[in-house]
């Protein structure tokens, strides 16, 4: 293909040939990788109709939405929402608990499913490692619905399993969902319950692909199984595990909000309310499409700029980076 | 003192049983070669000695030690891979210090044992560089290193140089002989080449199957190999075999008769195995030859040699000889002389080697 359109070029020398031979190039290479652009195509209608067509809609955050004018038909009002968001102490206070409820869920959630995985992997009984990764595995294809299910009956005060074990240690019952105090503690613990199991499949990925070898010659060098872990298995999967870090920034401020709507209430509203339940409550229940839309937009920004700044750093840092 | 010492050593997976009991004796500063063909058990019987497969039955015995059920850590070896088991994360100079940190050696007594290795492999400018800014040989001499600064009693290398190519192949051959001659540690070292093990052997083990088939210097090997397999594994091109019979002053090989030395009463009429090597035969006839006829096929120059390929009934022979600068000159040739002194006879259906007592 190549070939053909070199010649051609030698043997019309000129601007115009050469751009004939730009064209003819690419669509040779579409008729010799169109499988590979068919196969591109469902991708890209996903991404079309759920991401990139809901951001026509953004715009309602500089407008005065109402939904007789339509998007187009409202009147623009610049950023009148984002003030109104950034003095109202409901958004304040949901952008705090954001903060809170996502770092703290990174610095306890993330390390988990690393750990998990160097467990796995020093497991020498092929059942006995099989089986505990089901296990870990389960809850992740529970649905939430189910898993705050089991979050507030084991929670409960008169029957929870939490509180019967209190109560053999001679504790009195606490009520545990209505306390602001106990909320994020057992927030971040379902979730990682939930996740931290399937999310080691990547890292026992990494592991497994560790060459043999280094850990054979560390053998006969004498190290340790505690020191192979520490000195061979860390640092070949160290890429991996900033890689997920970085995606884990990006996603920082995505917190899981079902689980939140199922298991707050208004008492725990001063440690549990998220800008995504501000945002459904709001722009939902409250129908102030514009302001939600507002505070979407702003959560939106400032995890671009989290993602963005945690790839920079890594890149400096370890030359490990997603683009 | 430092020799390896195996006996009847076997190893089993499960019901399979891959190495069928190897009886080898590894002096001290001996360099020795387990060569073979691929899945034949090299590996396998090296990591035995590793510590890096169990045992399953036999025993090996490690400088008059028995280390059967000794940790690879505490036997005293070292090993270099194939794929040279480099930390890509460390640089070189950590990279050899691994093993010296986990015994716990002074810092600075590890400082000058790495200066030291790495000035005798010529590594001294690339301490700092990570493996993966390393060349295929710059690697592989930082692996060696690795297994130097332990200074181990024994070495074990299982196929170090087989990711190279053939030149920095050869080049690596040169420095682990002149490594092995400066040193003086016992070494064992695996391969699948027969060059790698004929250069740099002092005896070669031939394995076959997870057996040994033959122990020798590689001159022993080369010159008497027990049977048709040594014979046809050693040398490059490998010895020609033909099949053959007995009679009372020589072999008949189709129609031709071919002259031995030996006297082989008793045998007449027994099928053998002929075994010509490429490079004994010539093209003028002299004392005690006879004319072995082929039928020209092709013609491989190779420089001041050159090896003709020639059918001979439905079997093919290969021969090497001097080219004196001219191929022209094979063109004609329909006929080659076989040295009587030189040929090889083997029995034909063990394959054993048949000697007839002169
Ligand atoms: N874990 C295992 N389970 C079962 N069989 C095995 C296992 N490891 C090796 N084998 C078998 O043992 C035999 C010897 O293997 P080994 O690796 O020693 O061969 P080798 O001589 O080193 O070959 P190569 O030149 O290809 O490296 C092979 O037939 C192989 O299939
Ligand atoms: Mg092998």
């Amino acid at each position: 293909m190549v070939d053909h359109t070199s010649s051609a070029a030698v043997n019309e020398p000129g601007r115009e040939v050469a751009q004939d031979g730009h064209w003819i190039r690419i669509v040779d290479h579409f008729k010799r990788e169109w499988q590979i652009y068919v196969m591109l195509l469902p991708m890209i209608l996903w991404f079309v109709v759920f991401l990139y067509k809901p951001m026509y809609g953004l715009q309602v955050a500089f407008k005065d939405y109402s939904i007789f004018r339509g998007v187009a038909g409202s009147p623009w009002i610049g950023f009148e929402h984002f003030e109104t968001l950034l003095y109202s102490d409901q958004f304040a206070r949901a952008l705090k608990n954001t903060f809170m409820i996502s770092m703290l869920s990174l610095c306890f959630g993330f390390p988990v499913p690393i750990i998990l995985a160097l467990m796995f992997n020093e497991i020498t009984n092929q059942l006995f490692k099989r089986t505990s990764q089901t296990i870990v595995y389960l809850p992740h294809f529970i649905s939430t619905v189910i898993i705050a299910g089991i979050v507030i009956t084991a929670f409960s005060p008169s029957a929870g399993i939490v509180n019967q074990f209190l109560q053999w240690l001679g504790i009195e019952p606490i009520y545990f969902l209505i306390k602001p105090e106990w909320f994020r503690p057992i927030f971040i613990g379902s979730g990682i319950w939930q996740e931290a199991g399937f999310s080691s499949i990547v890292f026992l990925a990494a592991i497994a692909g560790v060459n043999p070898s280094l850990y054979e010659s560390a053998v006969i060098d004498g190290a340790s199984r505690w020191q192979m872990m520490w000195k061979i298995t860390l640092p070949s999967i160290l890429p991996t595990i900033i890689i997920m870090l970085i995606i884990r920034i990006g996603n920082l401020l995505e917190v899981g909000f079902e689980l939140i709507i199922l298991l707050y209430q208004p008492a725990t509203y001063e440690t549990a309310d998220v800008i995504n339940t501000f945002i459904y409550r709001q722009g939902i229940q409250g129908a102030q499409y514009d302001l939600a839309a507002a505070a979407g937009l702003f959560n939106a920004v400032v995890a671009f700029v989290l993602v963005m700044t945690a790839n920079t750093i890594s890149r400096r840092l370890s030359n490990t980076s997603l683009w | 003192m430092a020799g390896v010492h195996l006996e009847g050593i076997v190893k089993a997976y499960g019901a399979v049983q891959v190495v069928h009991g190897i009886d080898l004796e590894v002096q001290e500063k001996e360099f020795v070669v387990l060569v073979g063909p691929s899945g034949c058990g090299k590996s396998t019987t090296l990591r035995m000695v590793a510590g890096l497969e169990e045992i399953t039955a036999g025993d090996v015995t490690i400088d008059g030690r028995r280390v059967n059920r000794i940790a690879p850590k505490d036997r005293d070896v070292a090993m270099v891979f194939q794929n040279y088991a480099l930390y890509p994360h460390l640089n070189v100079a950590d990279n050899m210090a691994f093993g010296l940190r986990i015994r716990r050696m002074p810092k600075a007594e590890i400082k000058t044992t790495i200066a030291e290795v790495a000035q005798i492999l010529g590594l001294t400018e690339y301490l700092d560089r990570r493996p993966a800014d390393l060349s295929g040989g710059q690697r592989q001499r930082v692996a060696m290193g690795r297994a130097i600064v332990r200074h181990p009693k024994v070495f074990l290398f299982d196929e170090p140089l087989s990711n190279l190519d053939a030149k920095l192949r050869t080049q690596m051959r040169a420095e682990i002989k002149r490594l092995h001659n400066r040193l003086g540690v016992t070494s064992i070292y695996v391969t699948h080449d027969q060059v790698e093990a004929m250069t740099l052997a002092d005896r070669i083990v031939v394995m076959n199957d997870g057996r040994i088939e033959q122990v020798g210097t590689p001159m022993e090997l080369f010159n008497n190999p027990v049977n048709t397999f040594v014979a046809g594994f050693l040398g490059s091109p490998p010895m020609n075999q033909v099949r053959g019979v007995l009679t009372e002053t020589g072999a008949k090989v189709g129609n031709s008769e071919i002259k031995l030395d030996a006297k082989v009463n008793g045998h007449v009429g027994r099928e053998v195995i002929v075994g010509i090597r490429p490079e004994h035969v010539s093209l003028r006839a002299g004392d005690h030859t006879s004319p072995f006829p082929v039928a020209l096929d092709l013609v491989e120059p190779l420089g001041s040699e050159a090896l003709l390929h020639a059918r001979f009934g439905d079997e093919t022979v290969v021969f090497k000889t001097e080219t004196g600068g001219d191929i022209a000159q094979f063109s004609g040739v329909d006929h080659v002389h076989v040295p009587a002194s030189l040929v090889k006879i083997f029995d034909a259906e063990t394959g054993q080697a048949m000697s007839f007592g002169a």
